[in-house]
């Protein structure tokens, strides 16, 4: 435990003892292993602002290229104070506590609709949330108890998925998107937002979408309800649907 | 004449893009600036997030800041609003949950910059902007987000200003042809309220989402045709013709909900090969969905696509720089636009020429004061 209290408006890396700055960092310069490689790495960790760079490990990566493992300190602090409570700070459920909480809050089966939408191919994001199968042993939606899934695969157009989703009375739809910098992607997600307005449906439905660059700001920007990107298991999938219904639902509404 | 000299009926007024970086935050902040100066009192809210430092996806880019002057009615998250640092009055928590808070409305005590995030769902848009006219706000500017047109609804919004711009494309022919056809899109001709098809379209528009089902009819009497639930979703190719041959006489669907592009597709084909022709009409622009043709492609088609409510466009504006990428010419794009869109007035809100048309203070720059 630090020895003294945090200060929350000037956060700064620790190692041995609070506000130290010690940032350990590694990466590779395309340069061959020498001495002169060395003092390019330490020259470079200079330049990025840390203070006191240290070589404690590098070796030859490859001919031409070496690998360094470096200590530094950081001086430049950020106020945390001024950004808890963004988004959504969740303490995610186990599986049983999700199973208990939707009993109490709930009292029915939450209809969930899955796809990759548009062009994408990728389907793996959709598979792990709500497959049975699941992900890194967490399995997904489907082996709950409090969850109806329909994985509708890859390369859905929005219209069919919209459709499917009034069709089954869904409570939630998730999507998964690989995000670009290219337009399309994006305007792909806003498409199927625009759709459920068009429907009269996008008050009544939880949308989430999820791929390798969502994150809840840019969610927001899309007009959903929750974005989620890599290290998310279904179980923080499945915490987060079953809160915001919650608090959409009055019990027994 | 000024923006927003020109759009100053407007109560509510919305800001759309046909793209990320076509320039909305540029004129938010340019709306807000002059309408400051003016002494106009305003209520701005966001359908995304304005005044970010930095664009979500792409990170090198860096968004114009947001500065509100004292008194100004915000819609915004509670934590945004916090972190803003701005003394503020809450006037109410709304209730609206979104990812990044709750939305509260609030009355600025004092001046500076400020992340706006509004209510994302278009009905709470509405409401958020009617509330904000309650407490006192002369004007509300709602910001649009990415490409996402809802605000622009007439339920939602009684003017807009559309922003588009080099990033659609590096051809500077292409970027006139996209904007032309999201002009015609938002300017479709509007069904008569008093003809039977409006009659019943208002019918329509107004019953509970679970009820409207789209409906075939025949402008000269005969029973209206309900479509099954989700037809115009979802139908395959096939039914769509075999519903048309099924109703020979039908002129007029009236569609419920949203009008996808494939199905528009379908009904194309079977207009054209029948020889007929057909009217569709939608609740408003926002309810169709075109991406790859305008809507008289459409036309020559057979396929006629009207409107309940009209969008009042006032003002497109330009932002002839693709961030990142590329720069066309301001004059000759805006040249092209003025050629290929009739009487619509064109701005580029950075350009010299319309700086120096303000009386007022310049719009604010990214970044705001450096």
């Amino acid at each position: 435990m630090p020895p003294r209290e945090v200060d929350l408006s000037a956060v700064r890396p620790y190692a041995d003892r609070l506000d130290d700055g010690l940032v350990q960092m590694s990466f590779t310069l395309p340069v061959p292993y020498s001495l002169a490689a060395r003092r390019a790495a330490l020259e470079l960790a200079g330049r990025m602002g840390f203070e006191e760079p240290e070589v404690v490990h590098y070796e030859e990566l490859t001919p031409g290229y070496t690998y360094f493992v470096m200590y530094g300190r950081c001086a430049a602090t950020v106020d945390f104070g001024a950004m808890q409570g963004e988004g959504f700070d969740i303490e995610y459920l186990t599986e049983e506590e999700i199973e208990r909480f939707a009993a109490e809050h709930i009292g029915r089966k939450i209809v969930v609709v899955g796809a990759s939408t548009g062009s994408d191919t990728h389907s793996v994001g959709i598979d792990a949330m709500l497959n049975l199968k699941g992900y890194h042993g967490h399995h997904g939606l489907e082996g709950y108890r409090a969850f109806t899934t329909y994985n509708l695969g890859s390369q859905v157009p929005n219209s069919m998925l919209v459709a499917k989703a009034i069709e089954v009375k869904a409570d939630v739809i998730l999507v998964s998107q690989t995000v670009t910098q290219q337009n399309l992607h994006v305007q792909n997600l806003t498409e199927l937002v625009e759709i459920l307005e068009a429907e009269g449906r996008r008050r009544e439905i939880i949308l989430a979408c999820g791929g390798p660059r969502v994150t809840n700001e840019l969610a927001k920007e899309l007009g959903y309800d929750a974005g989620f990107s890599k290290g998310t298991y279904p179980h923080h999938l499945a915490t987060f649907i079953v809160r915001e219904l919650a608090a959409r639902v009055p019990v027994g509404g | 004449m000024l923006l927003s000299e020109l759009t100053a009926s407007s109560r509510r007024l919305a800001l759309v893009g046909l793209a990320k970086n076509t320039g909305k935050t540029v004129a938010l902040t340019t709306l807000i600036a002059e309408l400051a100066a003016s002494g106009r009192r305003v209520g701005v809210t966001s359908v995304g997030r304005d005044g970010e430092e930095r664009d979500a996806i792409d990170s090198r880019i860096e968004k114009p800041l947001v500065r509100l002057a004292a008194g100004t009615i915000v819609a915004t998250t509670d934590e945004l609003l916090r972190a803003s640092a701005i003394a503020s009055e809450l006037l109410e928590r709304t209730g609206v949950r979104t990812p990044l808070g709750e939305v509260v409305i609030a009355r600025l005590r004092g001046g500076g910059t400020i992340e706006v995030a509004g209510p994302s769902v278009a009905a709470e848009v509405g409401e958020v902007g009617e509330a904000m006219l309650a407490h006192g706000a002369e004007q509300v500017l709602i910001d649009g987000a990415v490409d996402r047109r809802a605000a622009a609804s007439p339920a939602v919004s009684d003017g807009l200003v559309m922003a588009t711009g080099a990033v659609l494309s590096d051809d500077i022919e292409e970027v006139v042809a996209l904007t032309r056809d999201a002009v015609a899109l938002l300017r479709l001709p509007t069904v008569s309220a008093q003809a039977p098809a409006g009659i019943r379209m208002r019918e329509l528009a107004g019953s509970p989402g679970d009820e409207r089902r789209s409906v075939l009819f025949d402008i000269d009497g005969g029973e209206p045709v309900e479509l099954p639930p989700r037809f115009v979703l979802s139908a395959p190719p096939g039914e769509v013709s075999s519903l048309l041959a099924a109703n020979p006489s039908a002129t007029t669907l009236l569609v419920a909900g949203a009008l996808p592009e494939a199905f528009l597709r379908d009904l194309a084909l079977s207009t054209r090969r029948s020889g007929r022709e057909l009217t569709v009409v939608v609740a408003d622009p926002t309810h169709v969905f075109l991406s790859e043709r305008a809507p008289s492609h459409y036309l020559r088609q057979g396929v006629r696509i009207e409107t309940l409510d009209a969008i009042d466009l006032l003002a497109l504006t330009v932002n002839p720089v693709a961030p990142q990428s590329h720069a066309l010419d301001s004059a000759r794009l805006r040249g092209l636009l003025e050629g290929a869109i009739p009487s619509l007035e064109i701005f580029d809100l950075m350009d010299p020429g319309y700086r120096d048309s303000q009386r007022g203070p310049g719009p604010v720059r990214a970044p705001a004061d450096g």
